[in-house]
């Protein structure tokens, strides 16, 4: 070390430069801070009313934000300023989002998750707008879009369905035949198992992919309205009828891909890619793990199989997104007029020319253009007599995270427990919606 | 090296196998670093076919697509924004703090510092709502704020930067301060200098190498944050570069060979700050050390 001697002498001249740059870092500091600060500001052409309707979207991924862009040009009414945060961000972030002060228009999704921000007065009503553009939507598209208080409060997009795909070619090569009922299902299930194939690909590392199962099951035997009142916290999870749900899983699990929780939905799909494993519960958006040309062309799906007859299968788990406006939009008028907009069939196509992994939700979209796969979801819905939007959309999202996720894993770890499992469920539930 | 040692003393078994042990730690350490880096040269397709345990399919796309999918050019700006002022206010507080508690005795002069060590553990998570809250109700005009408060402001996440990671640096630099002898600042005080004087050109010249280490870490630190700026930010725009690799993570899809890739670019900054500033990190953890 120095001495304080040395220091004296040969420091100061030193220290007298150092000092001078490190005043000027911090008045540059200052600056930046106070940079920062007016930064916003030039964001919307200063503000106050008036300026271009913000858009808040968290279509982040590449080709969705694209086909957002295109679909925003099409708007006459004036100029749209886009706000992208990536999705998952957005999604953990919406309770801040929209009490900080959201954009006036904003991507949200259809169902429980919509009610319940509409109920605490957080999303602007917008009946009038719907007067306008209701005739385009079907009646299962404006039931999804209408909150608690009969009010409509969502524009839907688009929306893509669950069902269990396939690759035709490993089909028609092996001879299996798409299974209507639950025995079909476990017959077939059982010749793959002899071909050595892993019948049933399954992936639950993220926690949300065996919701869908779990859904499925649940619409199959016990049906669409025991699924809407579950899922709004009015019935027991510890009922005779989700033990039946969870006993029928049970049944199934041996045919699920092992180790499950352990892989990531992304590997179990790669598992059917690479002709591993026969079919996969999933939602459309599977197809982007696939090779697009003669791979993705490949994909097939079947409906989830009927297990009671007298219910049928004419629930399908279709997740919807669309539109929201913020309570208080800064640009009220120009916030209906896009919204407006944005139901009109001219707008859901603009969106899908871009982006073709998903189904239109207006009556009138254009369909010319949709590939073979577009079309069999569209007939699928379409012939459906209610649309679920998945266990995390339809119910409250911290009983779906905190509480679902853990209980479905738990039951794929040991499938034997579900009274234990069911009532653990049960006494949570009744804790998040206040008993 | 084998000559060396066949010529010089003999090899002891406890020799070869700390040898190996260490070159198993160091290959267990490096491994996933270099299996990201060298996927993240490879075409999805590719690996989505073939698997991760193949060799082929060599691209550098991966950063391009990156580069402009992950909006790295904006966001590495936004971060420097956020990481310079926080950095130097930060050092700036903390070692006066640390000078006050170093130097001068008086009641309750360890209490403060065991108060600002203490605010250590509190979990930052608990305090997000009331900060929400407390910035939200900060009102400003609009031409300032597009939110019309602090909220979604840099101001925000920079004074929630600064006030979490003072009392470490204060802890680390007032036991940094206690290390320097006394005599300087007496010396000093003889010689007519006032507190002012002897803090900022007598005490913080001689931190020099514990201020470097602490840059070192709160660059680091800061830069590595999400958690404030997703919390305080609702534009996209706004948002630093950790935001970017959550860019790359699709809705359902991640294309995991571009998500190394932009991972390896969010890495580079942190090895050159530690790379350039490594001498004086290990210089100032030693000082540290040792009282007296």
């Amino acid at each position: 070390m120095r001495s304080p001697r040395s220091f004296g002498v040969g420091g100061v001249p030193a220290l007298s430069i150092q000092r001078r740059t490190l005043l000027k870092g911090m008045l540059g500091a200052g600056a930046l801070a106070g940079l920062a600060g007016c930064g916003g500001g030039d964001g919307d052409g200063g503000g106050g009313g008036g300026g271009a309707v913000t858009f808040g979207s968290n279509w982040s991924d590449e080709v969705p934000k694209n086909a957002i862009a295109a679909m925003m040009k099409g708007f006459s009414g004036g100029e749209v300023s886009i706000n992208t945060v990536d999705h998952n961000s957005f999604q953990e972030n919406i309770n801040n989002y929209l009490q900080g002060g959201p954009d006036d228009v904003f991507g949200w999704f259809a169902g429980y998750r919509m009610r319940f921000f509409a109920e605490q007065g957080l999303v602007g009503d917008i009946s009038d707008v719907w007067s306008d553009i209701g005739s385009g939507f079907s009646e299962a598209m404006k039931q999804q879009s209408t909150g608690s208080d009969g009010k409509q409060y969502f524009v839907p997009l688009y929306y893509y369905p669950w069902a269990v795909f396939y690759r035709k070619s490993l089909w028609q090569e092996r001879g299996y035949e798409p299974p209507a009922t639950m025995d079909d299902l476990v017959a077939l299930s059982k010749r793959m198992q002899g071909d050595g194939l892993a019948p049933i690909a399954f992936g639950d590392s993220d926690g949300w992919p065996a919701m869908g199962t779990f859904d499925y099951l649940n619409l199959r035997i016990n049906g669409y309205d025991f699924h809407v009142e579950l899922m709004a916290g009015e019935k027991p999870w510890n009922s005779p009828e989700v033990k039946a749900v969870f006993d029928a899983w049970r049944e199934l699990l041996p045919y699920h891909q092992p180790d499950s929780l352990g892989r990531t939905w992304q590997e179990a799909a790669q598992s059917l890619l690479r002709k591993e494993s026969g079919m996969y519960t999933i939602g459309m958006f599977m197809g982007q793990q696939f090779p697009e040309g003669a791979e993705r062309d490949d994909l097939d799906f079947f409906p989830f199989p009927e297990i009671d007859p007298a219910i049928g299968t004419d629930a399908i788990e279709a997740p919807i997104d669309g539109f929201m406006m913020s309570a208080r939009p800064r640009n009220e008028d120009d916030a209906r007029e896009l919204l407006r907009y944005l139901g009109t069939a001219a707008a859901g196509d603009a969106y899908l020319e871009v982006d073709p992994n998903n189904i239109g939700a207006h009556d009138d979209a254009d369909t010319g253009g949709y590939n073979a796969l577009q079309k069999k979801s569209q007939e699928l819905v379409g012939a459906a007599k209610s649309i679920s939007q998945f266990l995390d959309r339809d119910t409250r999202p911290d009983f779906a995270s905190t509480v679902m996720i853990p209980s479905i894993q738990e039951f794929i770890r040991n499938p034997n427990d579900v009274d234990g499992l069911t009532k653990s469920i049960e006494d949570q539930k009744a804790s998040i919606f206040g008993g | 090296m084998t000559t060396v040692h066949t010529r010089g003393r003999p090899v002891r078994p406890a020799r070869v196998v700390l040898r190996v042990f260490l070159t198993v730690m160091a290959l267990g350490w490096l491994f996933p670093i270099a299996w990201a880096v060298y996927n993240s040269l490879r075409d999805f397709d590719y690996t989505s076919v073939n698997g991760y345990f193949s060799f082929g399919g060599f691209t550098f796309d991966n950063y391009l697509e990156a580069w402009t999918r992950g909006n790295f050019g904006q966001t590495f700006y936004n971060t420097a924004v956020i990481v310079i002022p926080s950095v130097l206010i930060t050092l700036l507080l903390a070692s006066s703090v640390g000078f006050v508690l170093a130097r001068f005795s008086f009641p309750f002069n360890l209490t403060l510092l065991a108060l600002f060590t203490a605010a250590n553990l509190l979990p930052q998570q608990a305090l997000l709502v009331p900060l929400f809250r407390l910035f939200l109700n900060v009102e400003l005009p609009y031409e300032v704020s597009d939110s019309g408060s602090l909220y979604d402001t840099y101001v925000a996440v920079i004074a929630v930067n600064i006030a979490f990671q003072t009392g470490f640096c204060t802890f680390v630099l007032s036991n940094y301060m206690k290390t320097l002898p006394k005599e300087l600042t007496e010396a000093a005080l003889v010689d007519g200098a006032g507190v002012l004087r002897q803090y900022w050109q007598v005490v913080l010249p001689l931190c020099r190498p514990a201020l470097a280490a602490l840059a070192t870490l709160q660059i680091t630190w800061v830069y590595n944050d999400f958690f404030w700026a997703v919390a305080f930010m609702r534009t996209g725009d706004k948002l630093p570069v950790t935001s970017s690799l959550q860019n790359l993570r699709g809705q359902f899809f991640t294309d995991y060979n571009l998500l190394s890739a932009g991972s390896v670019i969010v890495a580079i900054p942190t090895l050159v700050i530690f790379f350039l500033l490594q001498r004086h990190l290990r210089a100032g953890l030693t000082l540290g050390a040792t009282k007296g």
